[in-house]
Parts: structure tokens; sequence; C-alpha cells
């Protein structure tokens, strides 16, 4: 079989296993732009893999969610994220609540945690049958990542890398939705990051900073 | 022949060391010092004679013979192109003339204890902050070193570095190239290069290596530095036995001593390549972020590690 590549050179793991590491590194970094580039990178890998599948399974429609998750979450919402923070003038991320190695040290016992609950129970043949394990260690480091940042730039996107996990994780499980559902899943995105970032722009002006720490005060 | 390998690593290892600074030389725009130049500084420094600090105690003076030693037994262990073969390893009980990983791990810590015990012997400031840092920086690098390790002992089922490199003719794997990223970020601090320590400057905040050294001259300093480039050299073969030990003679596919040779020094190239390469491409790290850097090592290894048990690749 021509397309025994795939499997043999276990592709799928590698694309997963480098989507895995850029949101366990989203913890250590601390320049927004960093983190931005840590987001496009998921999100290329994340239309790679989609590609890959469409290749091996001969499948149509996954090509085109391909194209419109490399459209959409590897071009235009980082464009716009970094349209943002460059507009907002933050370079850095301020110490999170929890410190950088701790943070590691936790992200790896999250993916202990659900490689060990995920070995048994949950059977996936195929050669996306690791995929649905790193992509719910995504979605908790992820969260994780909402709740240790401080600023509201970092914590969109955790949240989007979220949805990028849980994108993967659909995906595992039914290779792919029918085209429309897929449209209007990035469509959504898309107007969520827009409608965010006009959020943050708002938060700057009427609170002067963005750490969210501060959202506590009341303001008339 | 298998235990005549580690002769390669003694003779060769300056060299190694003058590549480096060649490459590192060169992408910065400079000529460089020419490649032999480690060769010359040893030779000239075992011409030298010494100057002893008053203070000094045996300690001082039994160091850089307990360092040297240390490096070259652990490369007695190693193999460099010549892995002895999984017959020969199942056939003689796993006696190979290759020895344990762990054991080559903890006689190269018994030297840089060593080396630490000689700085602080010294009797200087400079000495015994550098011996702390280098005490505080080989803590946080042994897990993910060890866990690196692991990774590769778990895939072949052995713990003997003859029997991993043999056994490997597996395609790379996932769990492989992270370790090995977790592995190349501790042999960066093993070795005292840039994200790090800076290997070309005694300015006495930052110096790690170089501190420990500073009381040290002529033969004694020979020997340090020279057991100091045997340990990079060892290093490297290390990672390459562990991570990519394709073409290694006595393996499976049974490539002969010339091609084994050949692939090893091609493996040896690459890797002084990726230290040049990272050595001018980073600006060294303040000392207190250092647990952040080795920190992305260990959850690498980590990753590596739960990644192979759990997916098998």
């Amino acid at each position: 079989m021509p397309k025994a590549w795939v499997v043999v050179y276990s592709i799928t793991d590698f694309i997963t296993i480098g989507m895995l590491l850029t949101v366990v590194a989203m913890n250590s970094l601390k320049r927004m732009e960093s983190c931005l580039r840590a987001y496009t990178i998921n999100s290329l890998l994340l239309a790679t893999l989609m590609a890959v599948s469409a290749f091996y399974l001969d499948a149509a429609h996954l090509y085109i969610a391909a194209a419109v998750t490399l459209a959409s979450k590897g071009v235009v919402i980082p464009f716009l994220l970094r349209k943002v923070v460059r507009d907002l003038k933050i370079t850095h991320e301020v110490e999170p609540n929890i410190n950088t190695p701790l943070s590691l040290v936790i992200t790896s016992v999250l993916v202990v945690i659900v490689y060990s609950s995920l070995s048994k129970g949950i059977f996936i043949e195929g050669f996306t049958e690791n995929t649905l394990k790193v992509s719910i260690s995504i979605i908790l480091i992820s969260l994780f990542t909402m709740i240790t940042r401080k600023k509201a730039v970092t914590q969109v996107i955790g949240l989007l890398l979220m949805e990028n996990g849980l994108f993967l994780a659909g995906f595992s499980l039914t290779y792919g939705m029918s085209t429309i559902i897929e449209l209007g899943v990035v469509f959504d995105v898309l107007m969520g990051a827009i409608i965010l970032g006009v959020f943050l722009s708002q938060i700057k002006k009427t609170f002067i900073d963005l750490d969210l720490d501060k959202l506590t005060t009341l303001k008339g | 022949m298998n235990n005549f390998q580690f002769i390669l690593i003694l003779l060769l290892s300056p060299l190694a060391q003058g590549i480096i600074k060649k490459i590192k030389a060169l992408m910065q725009g400079r000529r460089g010092a020419p490649l032999f130049q480690p060769y010359y500084d040893l030779a000239r420094l075992f011409r030298k004679d010494m100057v002893i600090p008053r203070t000094a105690s045996w300690i001082f003076h039994a160091a850089p013979y307990v360092v040297f030693a240390s490096v070259l037994t652990a490369s007695t262990l190693v193999p460099v192109f010549y892995s002895g073969g999984l017959s020969a390893y199942f056939k003689t009980g796993g006696f190979l003339g290759a020895g344990d990983i762990i054991v080559i791990i903890y006689t190269l810590a018994l030297g840089r204890f060593f080396l630490a015990l000689g700085g602080l012997d010294a009797g200087t400031a400079f000495g015994g902050e550098g011996s702390s840092r280098e005490m505080t920086v080989a803590i946080l690098v042994e897990p993910s070193m060890m866990l690196a390790i692991f990774t590769a002992a778990v895939a072949s089922g052995s713990t003997n570095i003859g029997a991993v490199a043999a056994f490997g003719s597996f395609f790379f794997s996932p769990a492989h190239v992270l370790a090995l990223a977790a592995f190349f970020i501790a042999v960066v601090a093993e070795t005292g290069r840039i994200p790090v320590d800076n290997p070309d400057t005694h300015l006495e905040l930052t110096m790690i290596h170089e501190g420990m050294l500073l009381e040290y001259s002529g033969k004694y300093l020979a020997l340090l530095e020279w057991a100091h480039y045997m340990k990079q050299m060892l290093l490297f073969t290390l990672a390459a036995d562990l991570f990519f030990p394709y073409g290694i003679a006595g393996a499976g596919a049974g490539f002969g001593i010339a091609a084994a040779a050949g692939f090893w020094t091609i493996k040896m190239l690459v890797l002084c390549f990726g230290m040049a390469f990272v050595e001018s491409s980073r600006a060294k790290i303040r000392f207190f972020q250092l647990p952040s850097l080795l920190g992305a090592a260990f959850v690498l290894s980590a990753l590596s590690i739960i990644t192979f048990i759990m997916t098998g690749k």
C-alpha cells in the first residue's frame, strides 16, 4: 500500500506530540509574541494532521477542513491577535500565579493522569489511536494555562488552544464531521477571537492594565 | 577491539572541542583559532610549572587525577563504533565490555564531586561559588538526563549501553525525539555551554566550570581541561548510542568497522555543529532562570517516557 508510510513512520503521533509540546511550552513562555507563535505552530500542526488524514483516508472534505483551519487558525486569528498585542503595547506576561518550573511539573502530571485514565475503557483503532489522549491532555493543560496566567491576552490564547484540543478530540473520534459543521465551528472561533480582541481593548481602555486581578476593583 | 574504543575518545576529544570553537568563530564572522589549538594548549600546559595555593590539602592534588580517571573509566564502558552485538550480549549473560548506563552516569558524577571539592579546597571565594553552582546545576540536570536515558533503556529492554545501541534499528519514534531533546539540554548543562555557562569568559558573576578551575595551573589544569573535553565527547557518543545508533557495528544490520567509524564521525560532527549553533544563537541565561530551562528538559524527558510507556512508540 503506497500510503503505508503514514503509519510506518507514525506521522500522526509526531504531529500530535508536537501539538502537545507547543501547549506545554505555553507554560514557560513569557513574551506575548512567543505565546502567539506557539499558538500559530499548534494550529499549523492541526491543519497538517488533517491534511495527512485526508490523504490517508482519501477524504476530500477533510482537505477543505484542513484548508479552512489553516486559513482561519493559522493565519487570520494569529494576525488579529498580533495586531491587538501591538496596539495594546503589552510585551510580557507578569509573573504567573504558579511559577514556571512548578507549572511545568503540573502539566506533566496532568498528562500522566490523562494517559493512565484513558488507557483502559476507550478503544480507538487505526492510525489515530493515540490522538484522543493527546487532545484531552491539550484541553486540560490549556485550561491550566488559563488559570495560572494573569494577563487577558494569554488567557485568550489559552482558550484558543483549548478549542484546538477540542477540535482534535472531535476529529480523532469522527475523522471529521461534515463540512458545514466544520465551517460553522471555525466561523464561531473566528468571531470569538474578534470579539475577544475588541474586549481586550476595552479592558485596557477602562482599567489601563490588562491584569485581570485588577478587575475586582469597582469602576463607575 | 571492544575494549580499546575509548582511545578514540581519549585522543579525539580535543579535536572535537577545536571543531566546535572553529564553527562558532565562523558563525560569528571571525577566523578563529586553528583546529588543533586545544592540543597545543594541552601540550603547553603539561610543560608548565604549577602554582599550588598555600591552603590546599591533599584533595587539591587528588582532584585532577580522580576527575580524569573517572571520565576515562566511563569512556571505557561506552561503545563508540562497535556495540558488541545483541547475540553476544545474550551469550555472555550481559557482559560485552560495554557497561551499564547508570554506572557511566554516576562514574561521571564521582568526577564532578571531586572537581567541586577541588574548587572548594583552593580556598578562594570564586572556587566555592563555582562549586556551589555546579552542584546546583547537577541536581537539576540529573533527573532529566536519567529519565531521557530510561526512555531508550525501556525501548530496548536493557540498561546496558551496548545492548541499547545494538538494539537500535528502530525508526525514529516520538518518544525518542523528545528524549533526545531533553538529553541535548542536559548535555549543554553538563558540558557548561552557553545557555547555562559561558566557557569562554572568566567573569566572576557568571562562571561555573571556570570558577572551579581558577586556582589550577600547569599539569593539573591540563588534566582537568582534557577531562572536560573527554566528558563532552563521551556525552555526545552516549547521545549517538542511545538515540540514533543507526550504523553502529555489531548491530543487526551488520555494518563493517570502517562504515561504523564513518557513521560515528558524521554523528559527532552533527552534534558539534548543533552545539556551536546553539552557542552562537542563544544568550546566556541568568543563573536563577536555569530551573525553568532544566525544568523544561525534565518535562520533555518525562513526556517522552510517558509517551513510550503508554503508546509503545
